[in-house]
């Protein structure tokens, strides 16, 4: 009798198998319907994180949700992996990437982008007491960047100063928060760094302890990164961030996240 | 500081009901598949034997990480689409049957031919002498090694992270980026080491309950 039992707990089993197989959804693609899907790192402050009651905010959330709602159109935001943007982007799982998503050559091979709406420097955070004053000082200090993201791409625009690097290259970290634990722990000597995210960091820590140096690693400009075929798409983000600048609601959700900061 | 702890709970607990979603779905399914790859391993149909240790080296030989990538975003190319969630248990379950397929294969082969032959004699049937007289030995053989896998278990439900599931430990580094603060990371170990901690009873209780034919 167990044996029967057991053998039913085995066809359930298979059953639920092909049960979870049939709950396969085909991904569905943009276009047509009036809700877009944006994509975002919800660990990524202050541009979209959870607040304490878990709900969606940031500056590119509050931003998100002014142009679709004017357009008349719903916004779904989908956490995903950072790594996997472009992927999720292209295989349809989300139309739009919007989070602090810096404009490069080489993505923009692969998205199509909105044009600029924020301009962020790549800056060079030390801890207050530190004998760094410029790039050259750099020459033999270990400098923490975080993995995969555009400060990477930039810093390699002058390898000469990557090369004089204690190792001859950064020590890489998942996030900027890992890479600031580490200059704290005083294991690395400097971070490079996008402003928006170093200023936040800043901010909520206690902001004499560190300093900005003057000299940058170039700056970059944010984007929205859309699929190359959703051009209406585009086109309206675009006009409707124009409009935005012109009736002041831009900057009111500027000043909001980043407050009297100088840029 | 209790009073940050507090207001942390909310995100945390929600992000506990992911990981436990996925360890629960991922643990009734694998285990019994386990039982059933163990099977078609020690067939003695040469290629179904085959087939079987060459899912086992595939799916144990590479990153659990790299095979929901695949499920998710490599599938969808040639035309098989899973929601996030399901892509993940599909990927954790194929996963967990290996390892759990190995340990009750080391279960089975413990057990004595003698055991077989007597069973043979007795008149009983393959499928009556797998069920009654084989399997309850082995289950008690690898209850360890399957408290082992169960532990491990725990801590891999944080890789659904890379499909853009909100579970325990990205709940934490939420919070710790937002706040840049280490102490939900403290928390999120402690709910780890809190889990394990049941489960390791859970588990005491099961081997004890177990101990028979001793």
């Amino acid at each position: 009798m167990k044996g029967k039992k057991i053998f039913i707990l085995f066809a359930l089993l298979v059953l639920s198998i092909f049960g979870l197989v049939g709950c396969a959804k085909k991904a569905v693609s943009g276009g047509e319907s009036k809700t877009v899907i944006m994509g975002l790192d919800d660990t990524f402050a202050p541009m979209g994180f959870r607040d304490e009651n878990g709900e969606l905010v940031g500056f590119d959330i509050d931003l998100a949700r002014e142009v679709f709602g004017r357009n008349g159109y719903e916004v779904q935001f989908q956490p995903i992996d950072w790594s996997m943007k472009e992927t999720e982007l292209n295989s349809g799982n989300i139309d739009l990437i919007w989070n602090g998503y810096s404009i490069t050559e080489e993505r923009k091979e692969k998205v199509a982008f909105t044009d600029p709406y924020l301009e962020n420097r790549q800056i060079i955070i030390t801890l207050a007491d530190s004998d760094i004053s410029s790039k050259s000082d750099l020459a033999g200090k270990k400098v923490a960047v975080q993995n995969g993201s555009s400060t990477l791409d930039a810093i390699y625009k002058e390898p000469e100063i990557v090369e004089s690097f204690d190792g001859g290259e950064p020590v890489l970290f998942d996030t900027n928060h890992e890479a600031f634990m580490d200059l704290e722990a005083g294991r690395v000597d400097a971070v490079v760094s996008d402003e928006v995210l170093a200023r936040y960091y800043i901010q909520q820590k206690n902001p004499e302890d560190y300093r900005i140096l003057d000299e940058d690693f170039g700056s970059e400009e944010y984007g929205i990164g859309l699929r190359k075929e959703d051009k209406e798409l585009l086109e309206m983000i675009n006009s409707t961030l124009n409009e935005m600048r012109e009736d002041g609601s831009f900057d009111e959700i500027y000043e909001k996240w980043f407050g009297d900061n100088d840029k | 500081m209790l009073s940050y702890i507090l207001t942390l709970l909310p995100s945390i607990l929600e992000g506990l009901v992911m990981t436990l979603k996925v360890f629960f779905v991922t643990l009734v399914l694998s285990i019994p598949l386990g039982v059933i790859v163990s099977i078609f391993r020690l067939s003695r149909f040469k290629p179904l034997s085959k087939i079987t240790e060459l899912y086992i080296w595939v799916m144990r030989g590479s990153p659990l990480m790299l095979q929901i990538v695949f499920i998710f975003f490599g599938l969808p190319i040639v035309g098989i689409a899973f929601d996030r969630f399901t892509a993940v248990i599909i990927a954790f379950v194929l996963n967990y049957a290996a390892y759990f397929g190995e340990i009750f294969r080391g279960g089975i082969e413990s057990i004595d031919r003698g055991q077989y032959e007597a069973a043979k004699v007795l008149g009983l049937s393959p499928y009556r002498t797998f069920m009654r007289i084989i399997l309850p030995q082995v289950i008690k053989i690898v209850l360890p090694s399957i408290s082992n896998e169960v532990i491990t278990l725990v801590k891999d439900t944080s890789l659904v992270y890379i499909v853009g599931l909100g579970e325990l430990l990205r709940a934490g580094k939420i919070a710790s980026n937002r706040d840049v603060s280490l102490v939900p990371l403290v928390l999120v170990t402690v709910a780890y080491l809190l889990l394990t901690a049941i489960f390791t009873v859970a588990f005491n209780k099961i081997e004890k309950r177990y101990s028979y034919y001793e």
